[in-house]
């Protein structure tokens, strides 16, 4: 007998539920709308704010900014600041904005090819024959070449020696600066996508090389990883090398160099989700 | 248009570019910018020949940010399909509603064959998106070839070209309709967790409707809830084969547009005119029923309760009076 009024206790909740379930759904048909667009709203406000006290790439800053980013009683970080000032004097920042690798990459390899013509010719080479490479494998052309343009016309720039600081102003035009962050997208989706033999073994969640460069390579602001960054190092033969800053232990920054057994010539310092260019 | 325009704002010159692509209409779609803004175009859509929407020509609004190709394009059918809302912006992973998946390679085109890619699959309650009954998106399909837009002057039974039987897709529209597929399945799986509660709910009213017994639902609706997570399950395996109403299941706007005409008389039988108006009695009737469950079982309970507490004190009721 006590089982049968609880099944029927039972069954009473689960009508009140579906009751309160339907109602609910009601009220979500009429919020959801403007629901999603003050989220949309939302995030714009905060880029606003992020973009309002970060210009997308920074005067060269003394290293010794970063001390006061960190509490004095931070050791983890305190040591691994006296481990990076070994090596490095300068610090150049981007804006925290998800697309900081390939700002920091592009900013840096064309100032480091300002002074060095040859090695500029032959970036300009590859640059050059990247656009057809991409619409071999199936991009197409008349909305890439924009951007392919505008990294062209970046390089041409370089070409004339200009002073340092017209790079700058170029990469602190957002358009101009965008667009060279969708190329570099674009080079690190299409080199993952023409060794996907390679790479899939190194994809989490079970997606395709394709489905992940559409999520995670292609959109703006999706964040860059290790996989990001060998990729664009070997589509454009250059070599990178990042400094890892986190809490771990030990009291040294560990680097890595992208491809393996490069010579690099940029080097970027990276801390958990941003990062930004070094200078010896 | 040239004058105009800022020819160094990146929008322009891809706006202008895409407009000078998409010129002449294809046998799919359509697109060119109104006269006197290039930030919004008109476009015309073939329904797929192989769906609820054979010999449909839909048309619609696309509104470009001051950002684009940075942010995507607002997509706004203007004409009924049974799949899209009139009026309203989509919700597919390569419009407004979702800025995060956007890629700035994509293009007008390729929005227009994600909506032509879009329109067989279910709506599945998401943003926008409607779930009419196959009778009504062919209805729909038929008229809409009536349409003519005072704003761009454009016919739908001009519009396009006409269909040829053996036409093969050119190399681009092949490389077009694979990179739609992609949107496909990104959307969809960009929609389900959204979509997700307010399909189950969807469901439940819906199944309220097709069986009286509310006993019944409760079982059912475990199976309802995993046929519509399927995504090989058909909408008319889910329609009760002797109702006399069209079942559906239903946008959360439908859902009110219905339970607001509850009141109004029922008029119009016609599967077009009824969309609105259909069904209204077995909803209340199922509220009825519960109600009447709850006070019975409620009764039920004291019962039992006054039962046991009479046999374990043994007390003496004078039944005589």
């Amino acid at each position: 007998m006590r089982s049968r009024r609880r099944r029927k206790q039972i069954s009473i909740a689960k009508m009140a539920e579906e009751q309160q379930e339907s109602s609910q759904g009601e009220m979500e048909g009429v919020n959801c709308l403007a629901y999603d667009e003050a989220i949309i709203a939302q995030q714009d406000r905060i880029q606003q704010e992020i973009a309002n006290s970060n210009p997308l790439v920074s005067d060269r800053q003394d290293l010794s900014v970063l001390q006061r980013e960190y509490a004095e009683d931070d050791t983890v970080y305190q040591l691994k600041l006296k481990d990076l000032y070994k090596k490095y004097a300068y610090i150049r920042k981007t804006r925290p904005d998800g697309n900081c690798f390939y700002r920091a990459f592009g900013f840096a390899h064309l100032e480091s090819l300002l002074d060095d013509s040859k090695e500029l010719q032959k970036f300009k080479a590859v640059a050059a024959k990247s656009k057809l490479d991409l619409v071999s494998e199936g991009f197409t052309e008349f909305t890439i070449e924009d951007f392919h343009n505008t990294f062209m016309d970046l390089i041409e720039l370089c070409e004339k020696h200009p002073r340092l600081q017209e790079l700058l102003n170029s990469f602190n035009d957002q358009n101009m600066s965008d667009y060279v962050v969708v190329y570099l997208r674009l080079l690190t989706s299409g080199y993952l996508q023409r060794e996907h033999g390679f790479f899939e073994h190194f994809i989490e969640g079970g997606r395709t090389i394709k489905e992940f460069c559409q999520q995670e390579v292609e959109p703006m602001s999706k964040e860059s990883d290790h996989i990001h960054i060998i990729a664009l190092a070997k589509a454009l033969n250059v070599s990178i090398l990042v400094e890892y800053m986190d809490r771990g232990e030990g009291g040294s920054v560990n680097n890595h160099i992208f491809p393996e057994g490069g010579d690099p010539r940029i080097f970027l310092l990276y801390r958990p989700g941003h990062y930004d260019i070094l200078y010896k | 248009m040239e004058n105009k325009y800022n020819l160094k704002s990146p929008a322009v010159k891809r706006l202008m570019k895409e407009a000078a692509e998409l010129r002449d209409p294809t046998e799919h779609y359509h697109a060119q910018p109104l006269d006197d803004n290039l930030f919004e175009w008109h476009f015309s859509v073939r329904g797929p020949p192989d769906s609820d929407f054979d010999g449909g020509v839909y048309h619609g609004r696309i509104v470009l940010p001051p950002e684009y190709p940075m942010k995507p394009p607002s997509i706004i059918l203007l004409t009924p399909t049974g799949r899209f809302e009139v009026g309203k912006k989509i919700c597919l992973s390569i419009s407004g509603h979702h800025p995060e998946t956007w890629q700035p390679s994509w293009s007008i085109r390729t929005a227009l064959i994600a909506i032509i890619g879009f329109m067989p699959t279910k709506g599945e309650g998401a943003i926008g998106s409607l779930d009419y009954t196959p009778e009504e998106r062919k209805a729909l399909a038929k008229k809409s070839q009536d349409f003519c837009c005072e704003a761009c002057g454009c016919s739908m039974r001009s519009a396009l070209l006409p269909l040829t039987s053996n036409s093969n897709p050119s190399a681009e529209d092949r490389q077009a309709k694979e990179l739609a597929q992609q949107i496909k399945f990104k959307a969809e799986s960009s929609i389900i967790p959204q979509a997700s509660t307010s399909g189950s709910k969807a469901s439940t009213v819906t199944k309220g409707e097709t069986s009286s017994s509310s006993e019944q639902q409760a079982e059912e609706r475990p199976q309802a809830e995993q046929a519509e997570a399927s995504p090989a399950a058909d909408p008319e395996e889910l329609q009760a084969p002797n109702d006399s109403g069209p079942v559906r299941r239903l946008s959360p706007r439908q859902r009110r547009a219905q339970q607001l005409s509850r009141q109004a008389p029922r008029t119009g039988r016609e599967p077009v005119a009824s969309r609105a108006l259909f069904g209204p009695a077995p909803r209340r009737d199922n509220h009825a029923a519960s109600a009447v469950l709850i006070v019975v079982l409620t009764l039920a309970l004291a019962a039992l309760i006054f039962r046991r507490i009479y046999l374990a004190n043994e007390y003496k009721f004078n039944y005589d009076l």
